[in-house]
């Protein structure tokens, strides 16, 4: 080979990794630029509170509002078909938007008017063929907000003074924030996702009642004293509703006769709730006390009788609503731990919320067979159940967040004839989720993405050991102080159909949401 | 953008600068260069008599009588810190913006309380060292993912042994818990910002060594691009009042003391950093453009330990507390510019409402205790919030031609052409694509 061959080959060499480089790094820098200019534009992209909030709170100076907008999609990885007694022949789980507006009205030192108002469309039951999707012909709520008690979700006065706070009206109380609401047992919850509900979705979920909220502060203590006169009732996922448990037949197969449920009244004072709370600080401890006499959110079957049909015996119930006092603690200790191998001094946080019921009405199938074959009973029986979790939530470098969590739930005296119950060992005498919740953000990205992961394997005994383990993977990216958005992943694998996870195996899904907050 | 035409353009624009000042009458002067009436009201001498308690203050009475030393105008600079010496309540608007143009930016509602009386004074003699001589207690309201959230700083009277700044506790509403926090380190960079610690506390003028530069004449501070016609303040009582931005001066309406032009006469301070008091610090240098009568500090300048700029403070200022006089200027807004990130952050410190507070509301607010009930006491709001990248104020002037001897200006040339773009086209020019990731 000559050296004017070698010349000649490398000046082409050169020239042709020239001709090819160069398009792509100007195509390169076009697609920069591009993405540079939408994320400057994304950055103050802010409609509502640029051409609504601002103007209005400039005319009306005493008002402040703010709001959202979210829409989750979740779809299903696989169509199953019939699953149990559900007719899973339908991808998307949910297509929900929700319009949030909260606006507050100063009117004096101390003394405002707030209001939330919500308007929520669930796409999932037009926007795809099912014939398993149903729920919204029961209830219309479950895809449309569309009555003043769920569009105006939260109305109440507040007066504060530095001695007391009063609230007074339709409004959501937080006892504790820990996942799987151990004492937040004031509000009911809409449950429409079932298993797929988590804490950071609570505050959407819960279910304002009217009430008057006041408390009373002194020194590093305050009381909390609740009078609840507006009843609500957990909302479970429908039959006919994407997360209907496929264990429950649907009501056309039930061969008893279920009368209408006996709800407290409003309007009875002896029908009201009562809670307080105690709480005091201490430094890097805090502790509180919890008490409430209130009505159990889910109502039990109580036997009014029977009577024979075809043969065969049927028995006549009523759901009601049974009265509990519950009796809980709260507790939390932020320390930093000394210096240790790997990560450092570690920031820590360590909290703690127990509950126990005091007479929960379970349903004891044993009575209600013996109901059929002719015993007087009304097929319930009660016992006292205790929830309470255990967490240590760790800062570790590189702005990680680990939590582990350790929740418990028992029935006290349990057997293997009882329903479910508020409160108790789930499908077991007992049960314990020993959650682990790892997050953390990407500082190339000037930490707008993270990346969280959750595991909730559920154990229990002495009968089932397993019931299956969720796992949820989310990557979440800041597009800009007003928009947001999120990739979930939610596996449900394991464990029988009869269990809690196992009975959602078919239920993986992936999912995303989309928020703007103005 | 083309950086070697802005390159190229800064090239010819620095050099048309540096045809003008040679052409021009310059609008500062050197110690030497001071006129009989600057002679009479600057006392050179270094060693004064002491404070028989506190060896680090001079012995005459605050607020000093001319002829003031350096050190005294270092002294009197000190009273105007950037949350002021006095109880009042205010809205802190507050963003940075990356060289792409991204924009982050955040309100908070504080109250703050003083231990002492008002003044530098209360601070410096009121107290004993290890009292806590001020309380602040800021309520996040923007941006929505930090509604609510609160911190209270709880600040100490501090010197060479006794050197604890602060208390510093936050709250977290999703968590619905507060957390005690260790002390930020004082002249470390907030995450993603120009402003240290000490440049939001202020500096102690006893931590530094002063040296009279020679004055200067200002016009322009904190600078408003073309694209930003006007600003909405707060002002109570009158509520939301507009401005045109062209409007707004450097020491604000009431000053009396503009020069014909519209200028501030400044005296020009250096003050070095005493490392058997602040070991290991991360500035070695600052140089303070103080107005002659009240001694506010209009421009700050931070010089690292190889004596080159770092960031750049511009002030507007307003007197905002008329029943102290000259001492009750504060803070209006306020430009931070980092210059090794070209990071630049402001802050606005808008609905500026001086009051007392009862001994039963100090008592209730400005504790970690208060934060959890989640109580917007005072619910103030601002309109001031910038809406769009290119409305952002401007990087600050650089001056590159005063004082030349103790200012060392060295800019990157990436640095040069987006201020070469910026002063050409009147707002910031963004870079585009990767530069993001830069800070």
């Amino acid at each position: 080979m000559t050296s004017c061959t070698r010349g000649w080959r490398t000046a082409a060499l050169a020239t042709s990794i020239t001709m090819s480089v160069t398009p792509m790094a100007v195509h390169a820098d076009a697609m920069d630029n591009a993405f540079s200019k939408f994320d400057r534009a994304l950055a103050t992209f802010d409609p509502i509170g640029t051409y609504v909030r601002e103007p209005l709170e400039r005319a009306l100076p005493n008002l402040s509002l703010k709001g959202s907008f979210r829409q989750w999609t979740d779809i299903l990885l696989d169509e199953h078909g019939q699953v149990g007694f559900q007719n899973q022949d339908y991808r998307f789980l949910q297509l929900q938007n929700l319009f949030e507006v909260k606006g507050a009205y100063h009117l004096a030192p101390g003394l405002d008017v707030n209001a939330v108002a919500h308007a929520l469309y669930d796409g999932v039951y037009d926007w795809q063929s099912s014939s398993g999707l149903s729920a919204d012909r029961l209830d219309r709520t479950a895809e449309l907000y569309n009555n003043s008690d769920r569009i105006l979700r939260e109305f109440y006065v507040s007066y504060r003074t530095p001695a007391f706070d009063i609230a007074i009206g339709k409004q959501q109380i937080a006892w504790g924030k820990m996942d799987g609401q151990f004492i937040d047992i004031v509000n009911a919850m809409d449950r429409r996702e079932s298993v797929q509900l988590e804490s950071e979705d609570y505050e959407i979920r819960r279910l304002p009642t009217w009430m008057l909220n006041t408390t009373f502060h002194f020194g590093r203590n305050s009381l909390q004293v609740l009078y609840i006169f507006d009843f609500k009732q957990d909302q479970n996922p429908l039959p006919g509703s994407p997360w209907a448990s496929p264990l429950i037949p649907p009501p056309s197969l039930n061969t008893d006769i279920v009368l209408p449920a006996r709800r407290p009244q409003n309007g009875n004072f002896g029908d009201h709730e009562f809670g307080m709370r105690f709480d005091r600080s201490t430094g890097a401890l805090t502790y509180g006390f919890i008490y409430a006499y209130m009505w159990d959110k889910n109502p039990v079957d109580r036997i009014l009788g029977t009577q024979q049909s075809n043969g065969s015996t049927q028995l006549i119930l009523e759901p009601r609503h049974e009265r509990l006092h519950h009796f809980g603690l709260t507790g939390d200790y932020a320390t930093t731990l000394p210096q240790l191998p790997m990560v450092g001094a570690l920031p820590a946080v360590f909290r703690v919320e127990a509950l126990w019921t005091k007479g929960v009405r379970f349903v004891d199938f044993a009575a209600q067979a013996a109901a059929r074959a002719g015993a007087i009973t009304d097929g319930t029986v009660t016992h006292d159940t205790l929830r309470a979790a255990v967490a240590g939530e760790f800062g570790l470098p590189a702005n990680t967040t680990l939590i582990f969590q350790a929740s418990y739930y028992q029935t006290i005296n349990w057997k293997n004839t009882l329903g479910g119950g508020f409160g108790g060992g789930i499908l077991d005498e007992w049960t314990l989720v020993p959650l682990v919740y790892v997050s953390r953000p990407f500082a190339f990205t000037r930490d707008r993405l993270s990346a969280q992961f959750t595991a909730f394997p559920v154990l229990s005994g002495p009968d089932r050991h397993w019931q299956g383990l969720k796992t949820k993977l989310r990557v979440k990216y800041k597009f800009s102080q007003f928009v947001t958005g999120q990739l979930v992943y939610n596996g449900y694998d394991t464990g029988s159909s009869q269990d809690l996870y196992g009975q959602y195996d078919k239920w993986d899904n992936i999912g995303w949401e989309l928020k703007y907050e103005f | 953008m083309n950086s070697k035409l802005c390159q190229a353009l800064g090239g010819l624009a620095l050099a048309a600068c540096c045809v003008f000042t040679v052409a021009a009458d310059p609008s500062w002067k050197t110690v030497d260069q001071l006129t009989a009436e600057e002679r009479a009201l600057f006392d050179p001498s270094t060693s004064k008599p002491r404070d028989s308690k506190y060896a680090y203050l001079p012995a005459e009475p605050y607020p000093f009588k001319a002829p003031f030393t350096a050190e005294e105008m270092g002294f009197r600079s000190a009273e105007f810190v950037h949350i002021s010496r006095w109880p009042y309540s205010l809205v802190d608007v507050f963003g940075v913006i990356t060289s792409s143009g991204y924009i982050n930016q955040g309100v908070s509602v504080g109250y703050v309380t003083q231990s002492a009386a008002p003044g530098l004074d209360g601070y410096m003699r009121g107290l004993n060292v290890g009292d806590v001589h001020s309380r602040w207690m800021l309520f996040s309201t923007f941006p929505p993912e930090a509604e609510a959230e609160q911190q209270l700083w709880i600040l100490y009277r501090t010197d060479q042994k006794f050197s604890t700044k602060m208390d510093f506790f936050i709250y977290s509403p999703q968590l619905r818990r507060v957390r005690r926090q260790p002390q930020p380190r004082r002249d470390q960079r907030f995450p993603d910002n120009a402003q240290t610690f000490d440049d939001v506390i202020g500096r102690d003028p006893w931590e530094m060594d002063w040296t009279l530069l020679g004055t200067d004449v200002i016009h322009e501070t904190v600078r408003f691009p073309n694209t930003r016609q006007h600003i909405t303040l707060n002002e109570p009582p009158k509520g939301y009042v507009e401005y045109a931005t062209s409007a707004i001066k450097p020491m604000g309406e009431q000053y009396p003391f503009y020069t014909a032009d519209g200028g501030v006469d400044c005296w020009v301070l250096k003050a070095e950093v005493k490392s058997d008091w602040l070991p290991g610090y991360n500035e070695k240098t600052l140089i303070f453009w103080v107005d002659k009568h009240n001694f506010y500090p209009l421009r700050t300048e931070k010089y690292d330990h190889k004596g080159e700029l770092i960031m750049v403070e511009v002030r507007n200022t307003k007197l905002q507390n008329p029943a102290r006089g000259e001492f009750g200027y504060a803070a209006l807004m306020t430009t931070y510019w980092d210059l090794p990130h070209d990071i630049i952050s402001y802050s606005m410190h808008d609905a500026h409402n001086p009051h007392s507070w009862t001994a039963e509301q100090t008592e209730m607010i400005f504790t970690p205790e208060f934060m959890r009930r989640e109580w917007l006491y005072e619910p103030n709001k601002s309109q001031a919030l910038i809406r769009e990248p290119d409305q952002y104020f401007m990087r600050p002037l650089l001056y590159r031609d005063k004082f030349p001897a103790v200012r060392k200006i060295v800019i990157a040339p990436e640095l040069e052409a987006r201020i070469q773009a910026q002063e050409a086209a009147g707002h910031l020019i963004f870079e585009t694509g990767t530069a993001t990731a830069k800070q």
